[in-house]
């Protein structure tokens, strides 16, 4: 139970600040780890081919409404016998990889599986898998999970725009996402981005092979 | 299971909108809450009873039968 006057939000806001360096340590010890095991991919890529490896440190207030949203009707029920803890979220550190064209995804997901051995929970909607994504711990924490995706850089991009657009400026509206309506709007956007990455590279075959 | 467009036209026919701060549907009149949990993994026929009760206090639709105290919370915020 949460102690006179103060919150379970702000017992979590302090649990996070002390968590934070190992956040960090295990965000880039992952980083450098996945770079490392791609180098012989991203090495050979053709002048058209992408790869990206970005990482992020989930922010407080993020990591708070996403411990919050686990709850049926998004609130912490301040009876609980035992406390609410941020080290339960898997992506605490997470790192993206970003890929185009969509044939190198199985190519790096196969190398990083093979260094990794990870728990894998892959993103779908209706049935299609949208991102590969696998969680685990690394050596760098054995208390702070770690998370990387691996998916098509049309799609990531299209989730970083939809996330710093709609759901940033008020981490409430996170919510919005949820509603069918909107994940059925989203998923017709990955299908028209599938669908124009592989026009393209159907297209960019065709010119490599007259 | 997940939520279907023949679940969606129940709630919406019936009056229940979306809380997306709580991500659950709401009827102020009816006094009745779903959560989007419970919408997803259950069916039409079961939503359509649970909307056919009758109640006093607040009902709160959850897979996981909530506490009092989250009761509370929730019947404060929704007024």
């Amino acid at each position: 139970m949460a102690s006179a006057g103060r919150t379970i939000e702000d017992r979590l806001r302090e649990e996070y600040f002390d968590l934070l360096p190992e956040i960090r340590r295990v965000t880039d010890q992952l980083e450098t780890e996945i770079r490392y095991r791609l180098l012989g991919i991203s090495g050979n890529l053709g002048g058209h081919e992408r790869l990206v490896v970005a990482s992020r440190v989930k922010d407080c207030e993020s990591a708070l409404r996403k411990l919050r949203d686990f709850q049926e009707g998004s609130i912490f029920d301040v009876e609980r016998p035992e406390p609410y803890t941020l080290t339960t979220l898997n992506d605490l550190a997470g790192v993206r990889i970003l890929v185009f064209p969509r044939r190198r995804i199985e190519e790096v997901d196969r190398e990083l599986r093979t260094a990794f051995r990870w728990e894998a929970d892959p993103i779908k909607e209706d049935d299609e898998v949208l991102a590969l994504k696998y969680r685990g711990y690394s050596p760098a924490s054995g208390k702070i999970k770690g998370e990387y995706q691996v998916m098509s850089i049309l799609a990531g991009l299209f989730w970083e725009v939809e996330h710093s657009a709609m759901y940033k400026p008020d981490v409430r509206l996170k919510g919005v996402a949820r509603h069918p309506a909107m994940v059925q709007r989203r998923t017709d956007v990955m299908q028209a981005l599938k669908a124009f990455e592989e026009q393209f590279e159907a297209l960019l075959q065709g010119s490599q092979d007259a | 299971m997940s939520i279907t467009a023949a679940k969606q036209h129940i709630l919406d026919t019936t009056g229940f909108s979306y809380n997306f701060d709580r991500q659950i549907y709401v009827n102020h009149k009816l006094k009745k809450a779903f959560s989007i949990e419970f919408v997803s993994d259950n069916d039409e026929k079961t939503l359509m009873e649970r909307i056919a009760t009758k109640t006093e206090r607040w009902q709160f639709n959850f897979n996981v039968e909530p506490s009092e105290s989250v009761k509370r919370d929730l019947e404060a915020v929704l007024g």
